[in-house]
């Protein structure tokens, strides 16, 4: 039997609606989930549609593992940290060997890391993309220490990937500041994790797309068509993945044909920098390289990216050097930094809940892309359906930077929506109707966690 | 909260109610009666009723014998059912839920010389299938459960997984006849104790719980937050028995697993 939603308690699809038995049923559906999709040593994002583990997805999950068993949690991350690569980069999907190749495209035998990647260190009995995702893993480990302190520090897990995670970032900042200003380069659409976004369609028609007879997509068998990018899309996908491949995964001294600064990947690689200083501290060790880091790719990402006139962090085509004129959620997820400019912080707010997002007004979550935009499409991957993990960094922004309100009623959104939905991959914004998926692994774990924040003491001191 | 038993062997006390009072201030919500053989059990009504006067909580019995409905004797089977029949009668009329039971215990392993079961595979299911089906009817008739728990493969050939026993009851076809699951052999068996409990689900009747190494929870390596998390989610209510040795001081031992479950998630 695999995990479905057939059938839940009606409490359950009400959400929590804040009664007792409502949550616990709740807890229950997206324990399910989790437990369902683990394999052994980490969790699938979907058994059907992504049956191999993700880098950002096990970031999540853990976290949400995190309130399950804070061992799996730890196995979870550690597992995915297993296969990293000697220049230290995290590649974006680590192959389950037991999955055959059709199962998903790109399969292990295009990437070939472990040739192809082999003057990078990539593991040799193991394969895996090449790519990267948002490097949100030191904070993932971070709160997976925090959920129980004392079984972390009795196993020693922070000690063992302390190390791998600062390799982790110093990959990202030695190798993919490829425009020098301090801020890391996403060289894929897949990288920065909003594959299908409608920022990337301007520097995708540079890219010459492979022809849609050379490869097979396997998301077509389990998706809905309409959800999903089109096939011209996903020729330059892997266009561009062929390239990059062919020269070896190599990052610095080469022309990529893609090649953006993205706000959303770089707040999370400081919120993850600031989880490393508290990390660092936890092992006596010297937290300030970590925190003069973060405050360096603070001060680079308003200096960059923040767009006063549009209120709103805008990614940048280095290609080009002109920002990207399309308003994405990404732009938002820098209210996960601490440290930002009081009036930086005042109209990300505003933005929010303004009418092209229009969170708590128009829209219960924050869609992925502009309600106004010209290529909003409330249901296509990454077009303005809205993402429970995006949500969830979202209300941790908000909680953050005080709007303690709105971060409480995105959180009760985030829970009545995710249980309804059947813990669907996305769902439309304004509706809340399921997209994607069904029993996605980071929908549930987002719950799990804040189930368990609204249960602890004293939540409000939570930012 | 999941409910917790305790069997009553390992509770301090010389009388039910005594081991009731001290099982009720440790945290526990019932205690797991065991049954020896010799119509012992049904010779114990007396003060069982008595207990239950008293408001003593008794769910559940697990048989305390040395043969069972499985064993290769043909007279020692009969007896094994004999015994059951009459100890699902007792707990009926306790108000209890049910009596478990494994296959055989001790018998043969498959892991142990001479490693071949006197006995073939349709032969052991025939007996098998023949043992559920009467013990499952008797059951029906009394309105409580037969719980049949998987044992780890040193001390039970036949059913050690929880697919295995639910494979018998699909064919028995009785509701009465459910999986009795014991964290300890699932350590041992199952490749993912937790998704062998969603697997299952549906044929799940009763949780007995000691740790990966026959001690209190606790006192072993076992998830538990893993292995409650499942029973949370696939709806289980029954109890958690706890049927385990215990290690260092037996009464402070006993005393640690109610808050032990509670602190995983029970």
């Amino acid at each position: 039997m695999t995990a479905t939603t057939t059938g839940l308690p009606a409490r359950v699809a009400e959400g929590a609606s804040g009664d007792r038995a409502g949550r616990r049923d709740l807890r229950a559906a997206a324990s399910r989930v989790l437990l369902a999709n683990w394999t052994g040593a980490s969790t699938v994002p979907s058994h059907t549609l992504y049956p191999h583990q993700w880098s950002w997805d096990s970031a999540f999950i853990a976290v949400g593992l995190a309130r399950l068993s804070p061992r799996r949690a730890q196995r979870e991350l550690e597992t995915l940290l297993g296969a990293q690569w000697d220049d230290g980069r995290i590649p974006h999907i680590v192959f389950n060997p037991a999955v055959p190749h059709e199962a998903y495209f790109p399969s292990p035998d295009f990437w070939r890391s472990s040739t192809a990647g082999a003057a990078h260190g990539a593991p040799s009995d193991i394969e895996t993309s090449g790519i990267v995702q948002p490097p949100v893993h030191a904070l993932a480990a971070w709160l997976v220490h925090e959920s129980d302190p004392e079984t972390s520090g009795r196993r020693g897990f922070l000690e063992r990937v302390y190390p791998r995670l600062t390799a982790w970032h110093g990959y990202l900042h030695s190798n993919r500041d490829l425009g020098g200003h301090g801020l890391a380069s996403v060289l894929h659409p897949w990288e920065p994790g909003m594959d299908n976004s409608p920022c990337w369609d301007l520097p995708l028609e540079r890219v010459d797309p492979a022809p849609a007879t050379t490869f097979r997509r396997a998301d077509l068998t389990h998706g809905d068509a309409a959800d999903r990018p089109t096939d011209l899309d996903y020729g330059r996908y892997v266009r561009l993945a062929t390239d990059y491949r062919d020269r070896g995964y190599t990052d610095a001294g080469t022309r990529h044909a893609f090649v953006v600064e993205d706000p959303g990947f770089n707040a999370f690689l400081i919120a993850s920098e600031h989880a490393l200083a508290a990390i660092a501290l936890t092992l006596g060790q010297d937290p300030g390289p970590h925190r003069r880091r973060a405050r360096a790719l603070t001060t680079a990402l308003v200096a960059r990216l923040w767009h006063a006139e549009a209120g709103l962090f805008l990614c940048h085509d280095l290609r080009t050097d002109t920002p990207i004129a399309e308003k994405s959620v990404t732009g938002l997820l820098p209210l996960l930094v601490p440290d930002l400019p009081a009036p930086v912080v005042r109209a990300l707010l505003r933005t929010a809940s303004g009418e092209h997002f229009g969170l708590g007004s128009t829209t219960a979550l924050a869609p992925s892309y502009d309600l106004r935009g010209h290529s909003f499409d409330s249901s296509r991957y990454w077009r303005g359906p809205a993402w429970f993990n995006i949500n969830w960094a979202v209300e941790r922004g908000l909680r953050q930077h005080g709007a303690l309100t709105r971060a409480d009623d995105l959180r009760q959104t985030i829970l009545a929506t995710s249980g309804a939905s059947g813990f669907a991959e996305y769902v439309d914004p304004r509706t809340g109707r399921a997209r994607g998926t069904t029993d996605f692994s980071w929908t549930a774990a987002v719950v799990l966690d804040l189930l368990a924040r609204t249960e602890e003491p004293g939540e409000g001191a939570d930012r | 909260m999941l409910k917790t038993a305790c069997q009553e062997q390992l509770l301090p006390g010389q009388t039910l109610q005594q081991k009731w009072d001290f099982a009720r201030d440790a945290g526990f919500d019932g205690i797991e009666l065991r049954a020896k053989g010799d119509l012992h059990f049904q010779e114990r009504l007396p003060e069982l009723r008595a207990a239950r006067r008293d408001g003593v909580v008794m769910p559940t019995v697990c048989v305390d014998m040395l043969h069972f409905f499985g064993a290769f004797d043909a007279d020692l089977r009969r007896d094994a059912i004999v015994q059951l029949k009459s100890q699902l009668s007792v707990i009926a009329e306790l108000g209890g839920l049910g009596a478990q039971t494994p296959a055989s215990y001790g018998m043969f392993s498959r892991r142990l010389p001479p490693f071949t079961p006197p006995r073939g595979a349709d032969e052991e299911r025939a007996v098998l299938l023949d043992g559920l089906t009467e013990l499952g009817e008797h059951a029906a008739k009394e309105g409580v459960s037969l719980f049949l728990e998987p044992l780890n493969r040193y001390e039970d050939h036949m059913v050690n997984r929880l697919d295995q026993a639910a494979e018998l009851i699909r064919a028995v076809g009785l509701d009465s006849v459910r999986i009795g699951i014991d964290s300890y052999h699932m350590n041992i068996e199952e490749a993912d104790p937790a998704g062998a409990i969603l697997a299952a689900a549906p044929y799940i009747g009763h949780a007995q719980v000691s740790d990966s190494n026959r001690f209190q929870p606790g006192a072993g390596h076992l998830d538990w937050p893993v292995w409650l998390a499942a029973l949370h989610s696939i709806g289980y209510d029954g109890y958690l028995a706890v049927e385990c040795c215990l290690t260092g001081d037996p009464v402070e031992a006993v005393r640690s697993i109610p808050t032990l479950l509670r602190r995983s998630g029970a």
